[in-house]
């Protein structure tokens, strides 16, 4: 009989799963799921307090497949985010963990995605970014790079829509891009992502096996990791552990304080990153751009901004959880009405 | 000449942005709180400054509050209208115009009175002398009809409320141009208002600021919008009205208001308050529903609650933005592709604005579906008299909604999806509660809520949903049916159409017609209007549209023994309805039945 491990709140990793997926064998997006199972797990959060939300493609099929014991919502093509605010205006309470696609974010819903980053709001929005529409069989998405090419058909000769870039200029609070085949640093990262509070975005390049994995297309598996340029090597340490129990690195690094009181750790790899600088965290992106490669790590970190509930000044209760007595005026107001109505 | 009091129609043409407005509004609460029977409707551009803008007043002892058929006495301000407006009017007519436009008015054959209003206004103030013009028409009108002086003062204090400076020159304006039309013009005036007793209770209101204090009594918290004419006054008096009549102890905001990037968002929003549990809404017009129809078809099939207002403009596509239409009705009742079949609630009067305003949430809850309020801009944007809203006779009804694990375990085999009472609703559990979650989707499902695609659990699925709206006919607000004992015609009618109906009937009655009437109040239609057409010899469906939707509606619905009882009687050019178009198209509709 084997010892089952269990998380800070005392679940089993098996608590946090999900069905079985449907996406093709070897898909970038399964192993982010996976990743996504053991972020949750690790960071000890309550299964159904997280709402899992996503559009339409195959990355937004995946909430089926992972925190099975979470409510979510499956929604339409590019209009997860609306429908995102309005729970989380009515539930402030909630911890929204999105899934979406560069079809269902950079084409369809490049509006709504602006517009919650406009917003801040309160969530985890995940890219499970191909360069491909997969469902419809392999048609080029608005991000994929200038001079890739995919499988079959011809060479892509648009500019890409860089979404992190996008979002940086947005001011979004929490901008990161990684790998799915980059396990460690993309859990990291998204551990640090719900530790956050305010709209946290991780586009995550996760190669289409189907359509997209050849290596003339920038975002395969080999193309990516001969090309990723790591920013710093991340390292989450959540606030419930103890941070000597981490390993101090040898080289440089600094830490960043996160909401709930963990922390992330970035050890400079070649030269130091500092993501609490647009313009950085723009250089970035563009140098990697201009060479081809692919810039992974926390790009941008803007925390301290109020969040779209915040904004509102809403009561401190969430208002789904309001009584009829709070949210029904009485009798009297409306007698009083009334007489206001006939004197005026 | 005999004198008709109470009984007549002014038009005050002016142009959009001057002020004129308030001279108008002044007039109406003048001889509203006279007591005299009277209504008032804005014919305005889609233009913030320049564009003509009409405004009509009617009085009327019968009650009539259609614009009428025949304007008695014209106002003319806007040059750019002059010769259109003087065309149009009969011989006989009173004309009272600003001196100052200088043009010529060429009609012998009417009563024509001058007036130099802008050089006037200059005495008071150079500056405002453009807008205090208008103010004169109000003096010259209060001069003919003989409108009682206290009611004017009152009128002017309420419109400029607490601005000194701004009654004491308006009043002024009102009283100079008076006494120019006693001494200037010889003419023996052939109106009057008179007094009547007025109901103490009674004020005026627009139809949007009922719907908006409804959903406020309904218990909205979560409002989202995207600014569209003539639905935005909605939005913005929830906005305004939420601080005065709700508090939460913390003093925090009990209602998130989020001004959305294009109305598709605005639906989503809606969805996902409906979702989380809580009471979404969001209010717009034909376009808007146009835009958020992928998103209604998700409420649909998804099952979640929310409310949208559709505030009728005319369409086709952007048409006349600022005119009255019930153009949107087949659109709502159907809207989203594939099949699906909505809860339409539909005013008639500002009471039902407010009562409507806070039925919508129950219902949608009840059935768990989106529930579209209907109304136009004749009913949204005019003011209608109430005594007074009505304080909800019942305690919210939030559905049927699971909240703690011993409601779950008390019901066996639970599905999102399982229909266990018979009724075609479902039970639901709430995001955050930890109790039986689904991954909630647009695509097809099993009674579990898993993803399916088998032919018998699909074909189910649509039978369950339909049965469930179907289920909601005889709960939803049952027609209104004023009945004649000798069933010769039925009129069946919705909406707006109730401000017209009356005169349409008396105009009907003096040929010698019997007619009944029958106002639907909500889609899908009660059983009552299926009674109300067995009992009719025939029945005609009249509304402000060109193609006859509801007539289409109850074609397809009711039983085939029916149909050849029915006719329809549509029409439509924008402005409200005139009771003389529809009286003779329904005369000679009736006429080509006997043929």
């Amino acid at each position: 009989m084997s010892i089952l491990k269990l998380n800070v709140i005392d679940l089993e990793k098996s608590e946090y799963k999900g069905g079985k997926s449907s996406l093709c064998p070897g898909c970038g997006h399964d192993q982010i799921s996976n990743v996504i199972i053991q972020a949750a797990w690790e960071n000890g959060i309550k299964p159904e307090e997280i709402a899992k939300m996503s559009g339409i493609g195959c990355s937004s099929k995946t909430p089926a497949y992972f925190l099975g014991k979470s409510h979510g919502f499956n929604t339409v093509h590019g209009r997860m985010p609306s429908v995102t605010t309005g729970a989380n205006m009515v539930n402030k309470d909630l911890s929204f963990l999105a899934v979406s696609g560069d079809g269902d974010t950079a084409s369809i819903g490049i509006g709504q995605f602006i517009h919650a980053i406009r917003r801040n709001l309160d969530m985890v929005y995940i890219i499970e970014n191909n360069g491909v529409y997969g469902l419809t069989k392999g048609q080029y998405s608005a991000t994929v790079e200038k001079g890739s090419k995919k499988k079959k058909g011809a060479m892509n000769e648009q500019a890409p829509i860089d979404l992190c870039a996008m979002a940086v200029n947005l001011g979004c609070s929490f901008v990161a891009r990684s790998f799915s085949g980059s396990k460690k640093q993309l859990t990291a990262l998204l551990r640090a992502a719900m530790s956050h509070k305010g709209m946290a975005i991780i586009d995550v390049i996760s190669p289409c096996v189907t359509f997209a994995n050849n290596d003339e297309s920038y975002k395969s598996y080999n193309y990516v990791k001969a090309n990723d340029e790591v920013l710093h090597i991340v390292d989450y340490i959540a606030h419930f552990s103890p941070i000597e129990a981490v390993e101090v690195p040898a080289g440089e690094f600094k830490e960043i304080k996160l909401f709930d009181g963990s922390t992330l750790r970035l050890e400079t790899v070649d030269n130091e990153h500092d993501p609490t600088d647009p313009v950085e965290a723009l250089r970035a992106i563009h140098n990697a751009d201009k060479e081809g490669r692919h810039v992974t790590g926390l790009l941008f970190y803007n925390p301290g901004k109020k969040t779209a509930t915040e904004t509102l000044g809403l009561t401190k209760t969430p208002l789904m959880a309001l009584s009829e007595s709070e949210l029904r005026p009485s009798e009297q107001s409306l007698l009083e009405l009334n007489n206001g109505f006939r004197t005026n | 000449m005999s004198l008709r009091v109470n009984d007549f129609t002014i038009n005050i043409a002016t142009a959009n942005g001057t002020g004129s407005q308030s001279a108008n509004l002044v007039i109406l609460h003048s001889m509203y709180e006279m007591g005299v029977p009277v209504s008032g409707k804005n014919l305005f551009p889609s233009n913030i400054s320049g564009l003509p803008t009409w405004f009509i007043i009617r009085a009327s002892d019968a009650g009539y509050q259609a614009p009428g058929d025949y304007t008695h006495i014209q106002v003319m301000m806007n040059k750019d209208t002059w010769d259109k407006d003087l065309n149009n009017l009969e011989p006989g007519t009173v004309i009272i115009y600003n001196q100052d436009v200088k043009l010529p008015v060429e009609r012998d054959d009417c009563i024509v009175l001058p007036m130099p209003m802008t050089k006037m206004a200059r005495s008071i103030s150079p500056k405002m002398a453009k807008l205090m013009a208008n103010m004169y028409y109000v003096g010259a009108l209060a001069h003919l009809l003989n409108i009682d002086q206290k009611a004017i003062e009152a009128a002017v204090s309420s419109q400029f409320g607490g601005k000194e400076k701004a009654i004491e020159w308006n009043l002024q304006a009102i009283a100079e141009g008076k006494t120019y039309a006693e001494e200037n013009w010889n003419y023996e005036s052939g109106f009057r208002v008179e007094s009547r007793e007025k109901d103490p209770n009674t004020f005026l209101i627009e139809g949007n600021e009922a719907t908006a204090l409804g959903a406020i009594y309904g218990g909205i918290n979560m409002l989202s919008w995207y600014p569209i004419t003539p639905s935005s006054s909605v939005a913005e008096s929830i906005i305004s009205w939420i601080p005065k009549l709700r508090e939460a102890e913390d003093g925090g905001a009990t209602c998130a208001v989020v001004q959305a990037e294009d109305e598709l968002a605005a639906a989503g929003m809606v969805l996902g308050a409906g979702w989380a549990g809580g009471r979404g809404m969001t209010c717009t017009s034909g376009p808007g529903i146009s835009l958020m129809s992928e998103f209604i078809g998700l409420f649909y099939f998804s099952e979640v609650p929310g409310v949208i207002w559709d505030v009728n403009r005319v369409g086709p596509s952007t048409g006349l933005p600022t005119r009255t239409q019930q153009g949107d009705l087949s659109m709502l009742y159907e809207a989203s592709h594939g099949d699906t079949q909505h809860i339409v609630l539909i005013p008639g009067t500002v009471d039902e604005c407010f009562e409507f305003g806070w039925r919508a949430f129950d219902f949608a809850d009840r059935f768990q579906t989106m529930v579209f309020g209907f109304g136009d801009l004749d009913l949204g944007m005019n003011r209608w008299s109430t005594a007074g809203f009505e304080y909800p006779d019942i305690p919210m009804d939030r559905g049927k909604v699971i909240r703690s694990q011993e409601q779950m375990d008390a019901i066996s085999n639970y599905g999102r999806y399982r229909d266990v009472d018979g009724d075609g609703i479902a039970y639901r559990t709430l995001p955050g509660s930890g109790l039986d979650p689904i991954l909630y989707r647009g695509t097809g499902h099993d009674e579990d809520g898993i993803y399916s695609e088998d032919p018998q659990v699909y074909h189910a699925t649509m039978e369950r949903l339909k049965r469930k709206i179907d289920g909601a006919r005889d709960l939803l607000p049952a027609p209104i049916i004023r009945e004649e004992k000798v069933k010769t015609l039925g009129i069946i009618f919705y909406g707006s159409m109730e401000n017209t109906i009356v005169e349409i009937d008396d105009m009907l009655e003096e040929t010698g017609l019997s007619v009944s009437t029958c106002r639907v109040r909500a889609l899908p239609y009660h059983s009552d209007v299926e009674s109300f057409i067995e009992e009719h010899d025939r029945t005609i469906v009249l509304e402000i549209n060109r193609d006859g939707q509801l007539f289409g509606i109850l074609r397809k619905e009711l039983p085939v023994q029916l149909l050849t009882k029915l006719q329809s009687v549509a029409y439509s050019d924008g402005l409200p309805p005139r009771a003389r178009i529809y009286a003779d198209m329904i005369l000679e509709t009736m006429k080509e039945v006997e043929l």
